[in-house]
C-alpha cells in the first residue's frame, strides 16, 4: 500500500519532468505568445520573468515543481487569468462527461460482452464480437460527426455542439448539452471494453473452478454468479483504470466535436496560441488524474482479489 | 484619419477555428455606416420585454479607453453610453449630446452646444466639464484608445459655460464630427470604469457575470425616447456553432453574426426565424509584400488578380452571398467606387502579363495561410487558379500568433491571406511601414491632405483618386467583401442589421409574445 | 481514442480457428484494395485533384461519385488520394515506431537492473497516455504541421508502447537455457539479439506492427481533423472530415464517405493481424 503510493509520487515527479523538457521544447522564446499581441519590451520581460526563462534550468525545474506544490500553475499569456482558475471550470464539463461516457460505456459493454461470450456459439454472440470490431476500428471524432447527422440534423433531439452559457445553472440544457458527446465517447470506449470482458469471460468459462463448481452440482448461472464474476472482473478492472483515463484524455477531440468549453478545447487552443503557462497546466492537472485513476483502480483490484492482496502484504 | 500607426490587433477580426477565442480587437476606424433596421416591426409588443443577444466578442473589461475590446463597443455604444454624435443607419454622423456646433473660418476651431437636462446614471447632470474630461480621457497618456493618433490635431479644450465646449485644433480635421463618435460622454466623477460605468444612455448596468453574461437594465431617468424592451442581456460564446445553437434551442433571441452559408440553412427555410443581410466592412484579401521581388512587379501583380476568378471563390465560400468590390473600399465608404473591372477574370491577359514581366514560364511563392476559415480553403483555390497560368503557390499554414510575429511584425513573407473588418482603413495603403509594405508617394499624400481637406467634398475627391490608384496598382489582391447576416426569432425586431461589429443599438428592439 | 493502444484481445483459438483464414482474407481484401487505389492515384485520378471540376457541393452523381466539396471538387478524387496518405502515414509511423522502439526494448532487456527499471518505469507512464496526445505535443513542438511532421510525432509516441512489448518479449527469450549458454560460451550480445532474440520475437512484433498501423492511420486522422496534421491541399481524410463538417446541414455526404474509407482501411488491417496472428501460433490464446 505505501508501496504503491510512493510508486504514484514517484511517477508524477517523472511526469512532471517528462512534461517539463517537452515543453521546453516548444520553439521560440515562451514570451513570444505576448510579443505578438503587441507587447513592449517591459512586457516581454515581465513575461520572461513570470515563466522564468532567464533562469537556468536546473532552477527553472525547481520552481516549476514549488510552484505545482502550492498548486499555482501561473497566469495565462492570451487571457491574463490564472490557470488553475481556468482549469477548475473547464473540469466542470469535461469530468461530468467522462464520467457519463464511462458508466455508460460500463453499462452497454459488460452484459453485452458477457453475452457474447456465453453464447459464442449463437449468431448474437457472433454478431456482437464482429459489431465490437468495428467499434475499435472507428475515429472517435467521426462517430460524433455521424451522431450529429443522424440525432442534431436529421431528428433534431440533441443539439450539434455548445454548452449553455450559463454552465450547470441551467442544468437541463447542460445534461442535453452534453448527451451526444457522452454517447460518441460511450460506443467507442464500450467496442474495446466489450472485447476484453469477452475475453475476460472466455477465461472464467474455460477455468477449473468454474468446472469444479458445477461438478459439484451448482447449475452454470449460480456457478457463474458466484464464482466467475468476481474472477473474471479482475482483469478487466485493470483495463477500467486505463479506459477511464484513455476517456478522459479522448476528450480533447469529442470537444472539439462539439464545441464544448472543456479541458480537450483550452489544451488544443493553448497550442495553437503556443499559450505556455494554459499548455502546461492542462497537462499537469490531466497526467494528475491519469495517475490517480489507475491507482484507485489497482486499490479497487486488491480489494476484490485476495492474492493480490497477500502478495501486497508480502511485498511491503 | 491619421491612424496608419494603429497598434497591432486593431484591424483584422481574428475570429477563429471553432473552439478558438475571437480575440476581440479595437475596433478603430468606425464609418458613417448605416443602420438600417429590420423592415418589420411588430405590430404589438412587450414593452418591459428582456431581449437575449448571442455575441462571440466578450469585452475585456467596461472602458473603451483600456483596451477592452470590439465587444464593448458592441454592448456600450449608445445603449450605455453616448457621444456628442453617433453613427446612424442612414449612414449619417449625427448628433446627439451636442445639439448643434459652429466650426470657424479657418477650420481649427470647433464650438458645441449640449443637450440641457440631461442626467448621468448616477443623477449627475452632463456639463461641459464633463465633455472636457472625457475627451481628454481618451487623447490622455493612460489611454490605450485606437481613436487617440485619430484625435491627435486636438490642442486645447474650454469649457466657457455648462453648455458650452470649445475644441481647439493646431491642423484641420475634416473627420473630427466622425471621430468624435467614439468618444463616451462619461461622468468627470465616476469612479473605476473598468468595472462599472457613468453614462447618459438609455440602459444602465445591471450585472457582469464574466465569461457568460453582461446584463443592461432601461434607465427611466433618460432623457430621449424610451426603449421598446426593458433590459438587453449580452449572452457570450466562444466559438460559432455554441452561438448557432443557443438560437436554435431558443437561448438567445438574436445573434450578431453569422460565419458561413452551411450555417444559415438550419434557419434559412425555417418560419421560426428571421435572416436579414445587412452591409459589410470586412473584406477578404490576398496581400503581397509588395516590397519583396517579383511582387514589386505591378504586372506580376495585377497578373495574379486576373488570374483569379473571385465570383466563383465568393460562390465557393459564400454560395449566394457577398459581394464583389474590386478595391479594399466597401460600399458604405463614401469614397467607395466599383472597380470590379479594372482586374477582371482573364487567364489569358494575366499569362500575356505574366510574360511581358519576364516571368513566362511562371515562378513560385509561399503564402502564409492563417490556419482558421475561411484561409485554408482560399488558400487551395488560389493555388489551383495560379498553377493554370504556370505559378505554384506553397501553402504555409500558420496560427494567429505566428501571423503577427512574422508577417505584421516581422513583415518576413511573400504573401498571406487575410481578412479586414475596420470601416474606412484605406488609410493603411498611405502607411509604407504596414505590413504589406504598399509605397506610392501619390497615395500616401492623398490620404495625408484629405485628412487637412476644407470640405467633405474634397475628402471624398481625394480618397477616391487613392482608391483608383490602388487598384490600378493591384497593391493587394481584394477576393471579396464578407456578407453581414444578423439572424433573430421571428417575434424579435428592430435590431440593426449592418456590419459595425463594434456597435449593437438595441433600444429599438421589439419582441411580441 | 479510447483504449486504442493497447493490443486488443483476441479469442480463444477453439472458436476461431475454423475462420482464421476468412480474416486473414478479408483483411488482405480491404487492405489489398487500399494499396491498389493509392498504387493507381500515382498515376491516374478520374479528375485532378486540385481543379475545380464541378459546382459548390453537388450531390452525388454519375460524374462525381460522392458529390464536390466547397471549391467543386471531386470528393471520390479526393478520397482516393485520401488511400495514399494514410498508407504512406501508417507505413512511416511504424517503421519509426519500430527502429525506435525495438532499439530501446532490446537496450532495455540487455541493460544493467537500474537502467532497465528506470526505462520500464518511464515507458509505462508513457503508456498510459494515448499515442493521439503525445503526438499533439511533438507536432507542437515541431515547427509548423507538416505530414512528415505527423508522421514524426505519431512513430516517436508508439515507440514507447513497441519498445515495452519488445523489452517484454526479449527478456523472456533471455530466460532460456540454451541463450544462457550460449553467452557463457562466449557469442556477443549482438550476436544473440541477430541471432536468437530477435528471430524469436519477430512474428509477434509483426502482428504488433499491424495493429500499430490502425492506430497510427486513426490518429493521423484525428490530428489532421485538430488542424494538427498535414496541412492543405494534402487530402488527408482527416481533414476532409473537419472541412466537412462545416458543410454537413446542406452537403452531409462529405462528412460520411471519408470515413467509411478510413475504417474500411484500419479494420483491414486489424483482420490482417488477427489473421497473422493465428497463422504464427494457431493454438495460441491471448488474454493480454
Amino acid at each position: 500500500m505505501l508501496r504503491r503510493l510512493a510508486i504514484l509520487v514517484l511517477s508524477l515527479f517523472i511526469a512532471s519532468l517528462v512534461l517539463f523538457v517537452l515543453l521546453r521544447l516548444l520553439p521560440g522564446d515562451p514570451a513570444n505568445a505576448l510579443l505578438s499581441v503587441g507587447a513592449d519590451p517591459q512586457q516581454i520581460e515581465a513575461a520572461r520573468e513570470q515563466v522564468g526563462s532567464n533562469l537556468p534550468l536546473s532552477e527553472q525545474f525547481l520552481r516549476f515543481l514549488g510552484n505545482l506544490l502550492r498548486f499555482d500553475l501561473g497566469t495565462s499569456f492570451i487571457s491574463g487569468a490564472p490557470v488553475g482558475a481556468e482549469i477548475a471550470a473547464r473540469l466542470a464539463v469535461t469530468l461530468p462527461l467522462t464520467f457519463l461516457a464511462f458508466a455508460l460505456a460500463l453499462i452497454i459493454a459488460v452484459p453485452l460482452g458477457i453475452v457474447s461470450a456465453v453464447k459464442a456459439d449463437r449468431w448474437y454472440g457472433a454478431l456482437i464480437s464482429t459489431v465490437s470490431q468495428f467499434g475499435i476500428a472507428i475515429p472517435v471524432f467521426w462517430v460524433g460527426i455521424l451522431l450529429v447527422l443522424v440525432f442534431a440534423i436529421n431528428i433534431r433531439l440533441f443539439p450539434s455542439g455548445g454548452f449553455p452559457s450559463r454552465g450547470w445553472h441551467a442544468p437541463l440544457e447542460a445534461l442535453r448539452a452534453l448527451a451526444l458527446p457522452v454517447l460518441t465517447i460511450a460506443i467507442v470506449m464500450s467496442a474495446s471494453l466489450l472485447r476484453y470482458v469477452r475475453a475476460s469471460t472466455l477465461d472464467v468459462l474455460g477455468s477449473d473452478y468454474l468446472r469444479t463448481a458445477r461438478a459439484l452440482g451448482a447449475g452454470f448461472t449460480e456457478a457463474f454468479v458466484r464464482h466467475g464474476i468476481r474472477n473474471g472482473a479482475v482483469p478487466v478492472i485493470s483495463i477500467l483504470g486505463i479506459e477511464l483515463a484513455s476517456a478522459f484524455l479522448g476528450a480533447v477531440v469529442v470537444e472539439r466535436v462539439f464545441t464544448l468549453p472543456g479541458l480537450g478545447s483550452m489544451l488544443l487552443l493553448g497550442i495553437q496560441q503556443r499559450d505556455y503557462p494554459n499548455v502546461q497546466g492542462v497537462l499537469f492537472v490531466s497526467t494528475l488524474l491519469v495517475l490517480l485513476v489507475g491507482f484507485a483502480a489497482d486499490l479497487t483490484q486488491r480489494l476484490i482479489d485476495p492474492r493480490l492482496r497477500d502478495k501486497a502484504r508480502v511485498a511491503s | 484619419m491619421t491612424g496608419t500607426n494603429a497598434p497591432a490587433g486593431t484591424f483584422v477580426r481574428k475570429s477563429s477555428p471553432r473552439g478558438l477565442r475571437a480575440f476581440a480587437t479595437t475596433a478603430a476606424f468606425a464609418t458613417a455606416i448605416s443602420l438600417s433596421f429590420a423592415a418589420h416591426a411588430a405590430d404589438s409588443y412587450d414593452p418591459d420585454a428582456i431581449i437575449n443577444v448571442g455575441s462571440l466578442y466578450e469585452p475585456q473589461n467596461l472602458d473603451n479607453i483600456a483596451g477592452a475590446g470590439q465587444g464593448i463597443n458592441e454592448a456600450f455604444n449608445s445603449n450605455v453610453y453616448e457621444g456628442l454624435f453617433r453613427l446612424t443607419d442612414a449612414g449619417n454622423v449625427e448628433q446627439v449630446l451636442a445639439t448643434d456646433y459652429k466650426v470657424s473660418d479657418d477650420g481649427l476651431t470647433y464650438t458645441f452646444t449640449l443637450k440641457p437636462d440631461v442626467k448621468f446614471h448616477s443623477g449627475d447632470p452632463l456639463t461641459a466639464q464633463d465633455v472636457k474630461y472625457s475627451i481628454e480621457r481618451v487623447t490622455g497618456p493612460d489611454s490605450k484608445s485606437s481613436r487617440k493618433s485619430s484625435l491627435a490635431p486636438i490642442s486645447a479644450i474650454e469649457a466657457p459655460d455648462d453648455h458650452t465646449v470649445v475644441v481647439r485644433l493646431s491642423s484641420r480635421s475634416i473627420s473630427l464630427p466622425y471621430n468624435l463618435t467614439y468618444v463616451w460622454i462619461v461622468n468627470d466623477a465616476a469612479q473605476n470604469l473598468t468595472a462599472g460605468e457613468d453614462g447618459t444612455g438609455p440602459y444602465k448596468l445591471e450585472n457582469w457575470r464574466r465569461g457568460s453574461t453582461l446584463s443592461l437594465k432601461r434607465f427611466d431617468g433618460y432623457w430621449g425616447e424610451k426603449p421598446t424592451n426593458g433590459e438587453v442581456i449580452f449572452n457570450y460564446f466562444t466559438d460559432a456553432t455554441a452561438l448557432d445553437n443557443a438560437l436554435l434551442t431558443g437561448a438567445v433571441d438574436v445573434i450578431t453574426g453569422i460565419q458561413s452559408p452551411d450555417a444559415l440553412a438550419q434557419f434559412k427555410d425555417n418560419p421560426e426565424f428571421t435572416v436579414s443581410e445587412g452591409k459589410s466592412t470586412t473584406k477578404e484579401l490576398l496581400a503581397f509584400n509588395d516590397r519583396v521581388e517579383p511582387f514589386t512587379n505591378v504586372k506580376v501583380r495585377k497578373a495574379i488578380s486576373r488570374a483569379i476568378d473571385k465570383k466563383k471563390l465568393l460562390n465557393s465560400i459564400w454560395g449566394e452571398y457577398g459581394t464583389l468590390i474590386g478595391s479594399f473600399v466597401p460600399p458604405t465608404d463614401p469614397w467607395y467606387v466599383d472597380l470590379n473591372a479594372v482586374d477582371p477574370y482573364n487567364p489569358d491577359s494575366a499569362r500575356a502579363l505574366l510574360a511581358e514581366a519576364g516571368f513566362a514560364d511562371g515562378f513560385s511563392f509561399t503564402l502564409d495561410t492563417p490556419n482558421y476559415d475561411p484561409h485554408p480553403i482560399v488558400a487551395q483555390f488560389i493555388k489551383s487558379e495560379l498553377a493554370k497560368v504556370g505559378i505554384t503557390v506553397n501553402i504555409n499554414v500558420i496560427t494567429a500568433n505566428e501571423w503577427y510575429n512574422k508577417i505584421y511584425k516581422a513583415h518576413d513573407f511573400q504573401a498571406t491571406l487575410q481578412e479586414h473588418v475596420n470601416h474606412r482603413d484605406i488609410v493603411f495603403y498611405g502607411n509604407p511601414d504596414f505590413y504589406w509594405g504598399y509605397d506610392n508617394p501619390k497615395v500616401i499624400d492623398l490620404i495625408k491632405s484629405s485628412e487637412t481637406a476644407k470640405t467633405e467634398e474634397e475628402q471624398v475627391a481625394k480618397l477616391t483618386e487613392a482608391n483608383r490608384i490602388i487598384a490600378d496598382d493591384a497593391a493587394s489582391v481584394w477576393l471579396y467583401l464578407y456578407p453581414q447576416i444578423v439572424i433573430s426569432k421571428a417575434n424579435v425586431s428592430g435590431y440593426p442589421v449592418n456590419g459595425l461589429n463594434s456597435q449593437f443599438f438595441a433600444y429599438g428592439i421589439k419582441k411580441s409574445d | 481514442m479510447s483504449a486504442l493502444d493497447e493490443t486488443p484481445p483476441v479469442a480463444p483459438a477453439a472458436t476461431r480457428k475454423s475462420r482464421w483464414s476468412l480474416t486473414l482474407t478479408i483483411g488482405l481484401i480491404l487492405v489489398g484494395i487500399h494499396v491498389a487505389v493509392a498504387l493507381l492515384t500515382l498515376f491516374w485520378t478520374p479528375y485532378d485533384p486540385s481543379a475545380t471540376a464541378g459546382g459548390r457541393l453537388e450531390p452525388p452523381s454519375l460524374s462525381h461519385w460522392v458529390g464536390t466539396d466547397r471549391l467543386g471538387r471531386d470528393f471520390f478524387t479526393l478520397i482516393m488520394i485520401g488511400s495514399r496518405i494514410a498508407l504512406v502515414v501508417g507505413i512511416g509511423a511504424v517503421a519509426i515506431g519500430a527502429a525506435i522502439g525495438v532499439t530501446i526494448g532490446l537496450l532495455s532487456a540487455f541493460a544493467t537492473r537500474f537502467l532497465d527499471d528506470a526505462l520500464a518505469a518511464t515507458l509505462d507512464i508513457l503508456i498510459a497516455f494515448p499515442v493521439l496526445l503525445l503526438a499533439m505535443l511533438v507536432v507542437a513542438a515541431s515547427d509548423g504541421a507538416s505530414l512528415w511532421s505527423a508522421i514524426l510525432a505519431l512513430g516517436i509516441a508508439m515507440s514507447a508502447i513497441v519498445a515495452r512489448l519488445t523489452r517484454i518479449l526479449a527478456k523472456r527469450v533471455l530466460q532460456n537455457d540454451y541463450i544462457i549458454a550460449s553467452r557463457t560460451s562466449g557469442t556477443s550480445w549482438p550476436g544473440v539479439v541477430v541471432r536468437h532474440v530477435l528471430p524469436n520475437i519477430w512474428p509477434t512484433l509483426t502482428v504488433n506492427f499491424a495493429l500499430q498501423f490502425g492506430i497510427a492511420v486513426i490518429a493521423e486522422a484525428s490530428l489532421s481533423y485538430l488542424g494538427l496534421g498535414a496541412p492543405p491541399p494534402n487530402a488527408s481524410w482527416g481533414r476532409l472530415l473537419q472541412e466537412a463538417q462545416g458543410t454537413v446541414y446542406t452537403a452531409p455526404i462529405g462528412a460520411i464517405a471519408p470515413g467509411i474509407a478510413l475504417v474500411t482501411l484500419v479494420i483491414g488491417v486489424n483482420m490482417l493481424a488477427d489473421g497473422l496472428r493465428d497463422i504464427g501460433d494457431p493454438t495460441r490464446r491471448v488474454s493480454r
